[in-house]
């Protein structure tokens, strides 16, 4: 039987970096049926497989699997020769560290093409790789800053408002991968190959699009309103029974008011003119977020969501990691699925990486017609013998030398 | 529809893309234009609601004139249908017949309700490729609950971990809740093309929940795992790290100015400039040294230190005399800084384009920057300025389209 083709079948891409936004963008191509081959070595180890919050290496299955993981010591004179032959066979070259870098390691992209004359390069930066910046080191926590965003969170004269995450490197993991396949399908069609520069300070920055055209215009910055809506009163976050518990509550619209009301046992102040049209509700919002706030405050968020959705008012719980991990409707669309990780000690050279199970998100796309692959996910090294022998066609003895000095390592 | 190459210097064939997107979905139609895709945007007779959303070119109000619609809309053209008559239904058809990609937000069933669900056009069009992109996906207990911006951040967990631990969760602005959604949607649009295309595949219907998509924009905290592996809710850290020491934003002489010192050798290189600059020998501390949580015990009196440095400096002395010495400071930006950012500037970041009522401005459209293709730069349309054209190719003669016009279909 043939193996029904994938988005991606035929098409092999070399990823050469760490962190979130290219890795990401390599699972994406790689659950698209791209073979995505991952080159690391375990000397210079990826950080991410150390971040905390991952009990040191949980979440690495978000960004790595479906991948083919293989140890190719670059720096070394053997390593970079099998790194050059993968070039050859590689359709996509991609890789987030500095230019200068990749320089001294004799893989420019002049070389890359000498290789493989039709090669895409996606060549991702912090902060962008010409231009001023251009051998600047960031990380993707900080650059969040540097679009703009966090001064349109939060409130006037606070501090900026930071999300606990590397937030702005997800919008470029999932720019890349458009990227690359236009540039695949043009190449497809014109023959002519394509290099592309991204960065997370133009990906982060490209989003503050309206506030950039209105400064423009009217030379006014954007206002900072925390959970307030211009249009919309009530609209906030109002705290639950229980600790550290809320619900978002959005009213839109007069009818939804009308409904609102209705859900809450249409208490007396609901009546009162003060709060009969949004003008007045949004000129009288501070009282009015106290007194939804003292509706909510003796009961459960779940209870304040399912009653007024159920009359149609937008409202959710603010999920925290125990609602997602337990969510019925989550659970439904079957979008926590099981994957094995891997914990390394970092004290020890050898690196006995020690297998656990954790979980992972599937991909948000659902495509009726071809499946997005989960995907395996494979420990370091894993699939070095296919790559150096199945695809590379390289002897058991080759191998074996380049592994002995640390080439393949 | 005839599958055609690229135009010189663009990087996408001229794909004919139906965008029925509100808010939800409107940036995905956007990327897809931006690099050269036909968008058509289909708009009800009485225009796209964010026609009317102000802020407004000089704060003029007029349906041409919303900053929000010039901006998301730019690159694409403009017809208008009332999909709910039969014969705007009809008309609607056509068009779909002649299109590779159709994109909605939709409330779950509403398409059906038309008549014009996935099932219903791949009968006209068998290559169609149709995205949906709702807050909570086709399918579960939640399809049809009603969201806003705020209930997606909410319901995402994005607000969990926004703010300040000891205030509530916040809101990110800028409606950051249309942004995951959307871009999936375009990953898997453009999949589904290369596999109809380059694979001699069929068409076919994508399913996006919002919630699902923003989930994956931050799991690098990964809430669910983290609940499952120690029984923690992560949470709210504020600005500033309490585990990583410096991390976060801190005042400077002019404004913000973020840090960060993940490893040992990044804090031996910010104590020794502190304590040139500060004369102060308590940065020098060995208890201080060492890995990025290492510090965490001595939070406060180490974030009083930086404070006390990062004082003397403005913004833009920190990034730069910081990159001098390996250390990351990052200027905390408005957008007023990105229209004279020195690196957006040499990097194509920023093209002109001129619009009879909204002038000429810049706008920000270089997501990545390529010798070989580059963004087309055509306005945002006019309500209905491509019903002619459209439609014409479509087979509806000047009489037909008048008449359609007169009852409003069009």
């Amino acid at each position: 039987m043939v193996e029904r083709k994938k988005p991606l079948s035929g098409v092999r891409i070399l990823e050469l970096g760490p962190y979130v936004a290219l890795p990401l963008t390599g699972r994406i191509l790689a659950s698209l049926g791209a073979e995505v081959i991952k080159v690391e070595t375990n000397k210079v180890l990826d950080e991410m497989n150390f971040i905390p919050a991952w009990s040191r290496g949980g979440g690495q299955p978000e960004f790595q699997r479906a991948k083919k993981r293989v140890t190719i010591d670059v720096r070394t004179p053997g390593g970079l020769e099998v790194f050059k032959e993968l070039v050859k066979v590689s359709d996509v070259f991609m890789s987030n560290f500095r230019r200068n870098i990749l320089d001294r390691w004799g893989v420019d992209f002049p070389e890359l093409r000498r290789l493989r004359q039709d090669i895409i390069i996606m060549w991702q930066t912090g902060l962008g790789g010409i231009g001023p910046y251009y051998t600047y080191k960031s990380y993707g926590i900080l650059v969040q800053h540097m679009g703009g965003v966090s001064l349109m969170s939060g409130e006037e004269g606070e501090p900026p408002a930071t999300i606990n995450t590397s937030y702005s490197d997800y919008h470029t993991g999932v720019f890349q991968p458009v990227a690359i396949m236009g540039a695949l399908l043009r190449r497809g069609l014109t023959g002519q190959p394509a290099t592309m520069e991204s960065s997370i300070f133009k990906s982060g920055a490209v989003t503050a699009g309206p506030s950039l055209l209105d400064y423009q215009s009217t030379g006014r910055l954007p206002e900072r309103i925390g959970n307030r809506d211009r249009f919309a009163s009530p609209h906030g976050v109002y705290q639950c029974l229980g600790e550290d518990r809320w619900c978002a509550i959005a009213v839109q619209t007069e009818d939804q008011w009308v409904d609102f009301c209705k859900a809450i046992g249409n208490p007396n102040w609901c009546s009162e003119d003060s709060f009969s049209t949004m003008t007045a509700r949004l000129e009288n919002q501070n009282r009015l977020d106290d007194l939804v706030g003292g509706w909510t405050l003796t009961r459960t968020a779940e209870d304040v969501m399912e009653c007024l959705q159920g009359v149609g008012v937008p409202a959710s719980v603010v999920s925290q990691g125990k609602d997602l991990n337990e969510s019925l409707h989550l659970k439904a669309r079957g979008f926590y699925q099981k994957t094995p990780y891997y914990l390394a000690d970092r004290g020890n050279p050898a690196y006995d990486w020690e297998q656990f199970e954790g979980i992972a998100s599937a991909n948000p796309p659902k495509m009726s017609e071809t499946p997005m692959d989960f995907g395996h996910y494979s420990n370091i090294g894993e699939d070095n013998d296919y790559v150096f022998k199945e695809i590379l066609g390289m002897s058991q003895s080759d191998v074996d030398k380049l592994t002995e000095n640390q080439s393949l390592y | 529809m005839p599958f055609q190459a690229p135009a010189e210097g663009v990087l996408l064939p001229p794909y004919r893309v139906l965008d029925l997107t509100g808010p939800e979905g409107v940036f995905c139609g956007k990327l897809l234009a931006d690099y050269g895709a036909e968008v058509i945007k289909v708009e009800p007779p009485t225009g796209d609601v964010t026609r009317q959303r102000p802020p407004f070119i000089s704060d003029v109000p007029g349906i041409e004139r919303s900053s929000y619609f010039l901006f998301y809309n730019t690159n694409k053209k403009s017809v208008t249908v009332d999909l709910e008559t039969s014969e705007g239904q009809v008309v609607f058809k056509k068009l779909a017949a002649s299109a590779d990609v159709l994109i909605e937000s939709f409330p779950v069933n509403y398409m059906q309700s038309l008549g014009l669900d996935y099932d219903s056009l791949r009968q006209v069009n068998p290559g169609l490729i149709m995205a949906s992109i709702t807050p909570f996906g086709q399918t579960g207990p939640w399809k049809d609950y009603k969201s806003t911006d705020l209930i997606s951040l909410a319901a995402s967990g994005f607000m969990q971990i926004t703010g300040d631990p000891d205030g509530p969760p916040l809101r990110q602005g800028n409606e950051q809740s249309h942004f995951p959604g959307a871009q999936h949607a375009a990953t898997a649009i453009m999949g589904a093309l290369f596999y109809r295309d380059m694979q001699d595949g069929r068409g076919q219907y994508i399913d996006v929940s919002m919630q699902e998509a923003m989930i994956t924009y931050y799991t690098d905290a990964h809430p669910a795992l983290a609940y499952i592996q120690r029984g923690e809710n992560v949470t709210r850290v504020g600005t500033n790290s309490t585990l990583v020491i410096p991390l976060g934003a801190y005042p400077s002489k002019d404004g913000w100015i973020s840090a960060g010192i993940i490893t040992p050798r990044e804090w031996e290189n910010l104590s020794n400039w502190m304590f040139e600059v500060t004369g102060n020998e308590e940065i020098l501390n060995e208890d201080y040294k060492g890995g990025n949580q290492d510090r965490a015990p001595y939070n406060d009196i180490i974030t009083a230190l930086v404070i006390d440095f990062t004082t003397r400096f403005t913004s833009e002395e920190l990034f730069h005399q910081g990159q001098e010495r390996n250390l990351v400071f990052i200027p905390v930006n408005t957008v007023s800084d990105l229209l004279v950012d020195p690196q957006l500037d040499a990097s194509n970041f920023w093209f002109d384009i001129d619009h009879a009522d909204a002038g000429n401005l810049k706008y920000p459209l270089g997501v990545f920057d390529s010798e070989e293709v580059t963004p087309t730069t055509n306005p945002a349309p006019y309500l209905g300025q491509d019903n002619e054209v459209i439609f014409g190719e479509l087979g509806l003669d000047e009489a037909e389209l008048a008449s359609l016009r007169t009852r409003g279909v069009i």
